[in-house]
């Protein structure tokens, strides 16, 4: 095995401080919340106050934040629990699998087209609709902007945050909405299910007792966990913005002048820095993929030939982005100019190796 | 079908393409080529192919497409 010089995939280490907390709280949090002894009471305590940071970092009330494990049961919750018998469910061609396969059962959906610019066409909407909103698209790293005609809509919203902790009062329309832990460096398995006070039309889709949302079904110490991972994610994403805007920078410019033909997000659109999409042609990107993996450079791809079903990236396809040869990069916090300008050299070499 | 034939049915992402652009090096500017490929990637990644070499490309049935060299 390779050493790795540099991580550019999605997934991240859990955050130092999360992992420094895990295991205190697995001594203190592993009672029932629910119940009246001394443990479970300080167990509550714990959860109340996970609530309540959580709820402060993402823009939330802590009533109405839920916790899941499962995150395609979030999906559920937030997009069937809205639907209504003569609902139809809008979303666009770039959301998530979990999206499009819950939009494949229902009979009345209306996908949106996404232009290369990531803009999404909304198309008329009635005071029925659901509508699915992705707050940034974790393929392209493009936050949809969002249409004028949002803000009049007075049906019901779910928004999908689960790529970025997007603060909820961004998307104020909101009637439910997903977040995942492992975008924030948390661990996995949590994720965030809010549910705006005061919504209407909400009904669980999922058979339950006593009209409770979900049932307590989640790892009380990873919610603490996830909740400090979130609080320090902030201030990392704060604190190393620029720094990860001027090396995402770094990379288109190495890329348009070293490596033509080569497939880039206009970066003159709203892209969050911390992903890079590159499409070379005429590449395989498998070969590319595991070329990088020996020399230490571990990448994600959203071309076919890496896929296991052969089918490239149905949000490149969507968007009419070059779909072969691509590469993606997540900058995380600690990455440095100098891994950078490593992979970057590297990667200049194998793209023309394939070209010969 | 017009011109030449390039038949990469069979072949994967990205041969298709690839085959496609060493043949339209024998092409003329204005000139056309037929290229056929069953690979799924081959619908949409003709049209990213054609946006960034600024040629055309126009599907004529399933499999069977119409290249034009443009420059």
């Amino acid at each position: 095995m390779v050493p790795i010089t540099a991580q550019f995939q999605a997934e991240s280490a859990l955050h130092p401080a999360a992992r420094a907390l895990l295991l205190e709280v697995f001594d203190q949090g592993w009672a029932d919340p629910r119940k009246l002894h001394l443990e479970s009471r300080r167990a509550a305590i714990l959860l109340q106050e996970a609530k309540e940071s959580i709820a402060s970092d993402l823009g939330l009330s802590p009533s109405e934040i839920h916790f899941l494990g499962e995150i395609s049961l979030g999906f559920h919750l937030g997009i069937v629990g809205l639907l209504q018998p003569d609902s139809r469910l809008v979303h666009s061609s770039i959301d998530r699998a979990e999206v499009l396969a819950i939009a494949a059962q229902f009979p009345a959906s209306w996908e949106m087209t996404v232009s290369n610019s990531g803009v999404v066409a909304l198309p008329e909407l009635q005071p029925n609709d659901v509508l699915v909103w992705q707050s940034l698209n974790a393929e392209t790293g493009i936050f949809p902007p969002l249409p004028s005609g949002l803000d009049a809509f007075s049906g019901r919203v779910f928004v999908d945050h689960t790529a970025y902790p997007v603060q909820a009062s961004e998307i104020p329309t909101f009637s439910s909405a997903l977040w995942d832990s492992s975008s924030w460096s948390g661990p996995k398995g949590v994720s965030i299910f809010a549910l705006k006070t005061g919504v209407s039309g909400w009904r669980n889709p999922f058979p339950h007792l006593q009209q409770t949302v979900v049932p307590s079904g989640y790892s009380l110490p990873l919610v603490l966990a996830s909740a400090v991972a979130l609080r320090h994610w902030r201030s990392d994403e704060a604190n190393n913005k620029t720094k990860i805007a001027e090396l995402a920078r770094r990379i288109r410019n190495f890329i348009s002048e070293n490596i033509p033909e080569t497939d880039m997000i206009d970066e003159q659109l709203n892209v969050w820095s911390g992903i890079v999409s590159l499409s070379f042609l005429y590449v395989d990107a498998e070969r590319l993929q595991s070329d990088l993996a020996d020399e230490g450079f571990t990448v994600d791809s959203g071309s076919a030939c890496t896929s296991a079903n052969l089918e490239a990236s149905h949000v490149l396809k969507a968007m009419g982005l070059l779909s072969q040869g691509n590469i993606r990069l997540r900058l995380h916090h600690h990455v440095t100019a100098i891994q950078i300008d490593a992979f970057l050299t590297v990667l200049k070499r194998l793209v023309e190796k394939q070209r010969q | 079908m017009a011109g030449e034939i390039v038949d990469a049915r069979g072949k994967r992402c990205p041969l298709p393409i690839i085959e496609l652009a060493q043949a339209l090096k024998m092409v003329d500017v204005g000139d056309s080529l037929t290229l056929l490929s069953d690979d799924p990637a081959t619908v949409a990644d003709l049209s990213a192919w054609a946006r960034m070499t600024r040629n055309e490309v126009e599907q004529q049935r399933d499999f069977e497409f119409l290249v034009t060299k443009l420059n």
